[in-house]
């Protein structure tokens, strides 16, 4: 289940300019996620139904904007940073979805939701989340995926 | 659809006569034509084009770098590629820079006509969508409120014309939408209104803020659910399914509206207001 997605964020970083994409632990929650940063989640229906949620810390954001704009400087989460973060939660989850058709699982995917603040309590659609964490080039990324 | 103003692209004078015959036998009109690249781009500055038709073999240059060019100016022009090579690579590559279809030579008439049809079909069926959407979101909330909570609904459809961020009052509930069209709707309201909302429906003063919270996440999947049967009720290839709810909570949470095309509502009830966003991109896969 989770393996479309973590195989998309080794494929897809490095085509954007990151350096050096590491998947940490998986790990399975059971209760409620709390998170700070910029939280992007989006919707997914097909053969498999659910959500996926991508958290990065607001500085850890900032970054990774920055890198997916070549390099321009990014002060502040403006229009254009978070466009760039809501693309590429689009890109994740695209490729996500061409894994999937890659074992015969057929999914659409909705228009990204981005939120962002401190101590965001977060509940999906399941009582189990799998959590994959990733360094990019120092970044945190973490995806939560609920999906049936 | 009706008719449209089309620009041929081909280097064979022999295929533009082919292809105008065609296109005019259909009632468009061929108000432009051009032999090599340059040409077609110049022409495309200048003029505002319905649809172009290009080849892939130009003198100067070839009809991916072509098509490219004339999308930098005008984001929204539709090109069809006619051209007598077709493979997998020059048909990714054509997908890649913007081209809408791809038809390969020899065309016949039945082909052309299909394949105009179709990419403004799509058009047509966006513009449905884009004028009902509003009302199908407000009259699926409003059903709701009316029917579960009662008294006084009213919903201010102009109190958030262009905020691109909204606070959250301290719930939120995302749902995607999938379909011919993809999108999302969003409502958010405080703990407060949750849990009055909730004590009404059930009848019962002593609810948790866990009950609350399974009451938004199914207000929202319900509102957002009978809104898209309702859009799809307008034209069956709409075909827009909900995904589950995720639930936001929070004192400091923003929500960014997006850049697609969206809506904000508020919706004053007695025991509180209600925010909802709803909205979906135009963007779609029209090889499909």
């Amino acid at each position: 289940m989770i393996k479309p997605f973590t195989t998309a964020v080794t494929d897809v970083l490095p085509q954007l300019g990151f350096q050096c994409v590491t998947q940490k632990e998986i790990t399975v929650k059971s209760k409620k996620i709390i998170a700070s940063g910029v939280v992007v989640t989006l919707g997914i229906v097909g053969d498999k139904k659910g959500n996926v949620v991508y958290t990065i810390n607001k500085e850890g954001a900032k970054n990774i904007a920055s890198i997916m704009m070549m390099g321009m400087p990014v002060e502040e989460l403006d229009d254009m940073a978070k466009s760039a973060l809501s693309e590429l939660s689009n890109m994740l989850t695209a490729n996500a979805g061409i894994n999937f058709s890659n074992d015969g699982i057929t999914v659409d995917i909705s228009v990204p939701t981005l939120m962002y603040g401190d101590d965001i309590e977060l509940s999906m659609n399941k009582d189990e989340i799998i959590c994959a964490e990733f360094d990019v080039d120092g970044i945190k990324l973490e995806i939560s995926i609920a999906l049936d | 659809m009706g008719s449209l103003k089309i620009m041929i692209v081909d280097d064979s004078t022999f295929s533009v006569a082919v292809l105008k015959n065609m296109l005019e036998k259909s009632g468009h009109e061929v108000v432009a034509t051009s032999f090599n690249m340059h040409d077609a781009i110049e022409q495309a500055k200048a003029g505002t084009f319905d649809l172009i038709t290009m080849d892939m073999t130009l003198p100067d240059g070839d009809g991916i770098e072509c098509s490219k060019e004339i999308l930098k100016n005008t984001n929204d022009a539709k090109i069809i590629a006619i051209s007598s090579m077709m493979d997998e690579e020059i048909i990714k590559n054509a997908l890649d820079v913007g081209i809408k279809t791809y038809l390969q030579k020899p065309v016949n008439q039945n082909e052309l006509d299909a394949a105009i049809e179709r990419l403004f079909e799509g058009e047509e069926l966006y513009d449905i969508l884009k004028n009902n959407y509003e009302d199908a979101f407000k009259e699926s909330i409003f059903s709701f409120l009316k029917r579960e909570i009662g008294g006084e609904i009213l919903i201010d459809d102009n109190a958030l014309t262009s905020a691109a961020t909204r606070n959250s009052s301290g719930i939120s509930v995302t749902i995607g939408i999938i379909g011919r069209h993809s999108g999302r709707c969003v409502i958010d309201m405080s703990e407060d209104t949750a849990l009055n909302m909730t004590k009404k429906i059930l009848q019962d003063d002593g609810q948790s803020i866990d009950t609350a919270i399974a009451f938004i996440s199914e207000f929202t999947n319900v509102v957002a659910g009978n809104a898209c049967s309702l859009l799809n009720g307008l034209n069956r290839s709409f075909g827009l399914r909900v995904s589950p709810p995720t639930v936001f909570r929070g004192n400091d949470i923003t929500i960014s509206l997006g850049d697609f095309l969206n809506k904000s509502y508020i919706i004053k009830t007695d025991l509180g207001d209600v925010f909802m966003n709803a909205g979906f991109q135009k963007v779609m896969n029209e090889w499909k």
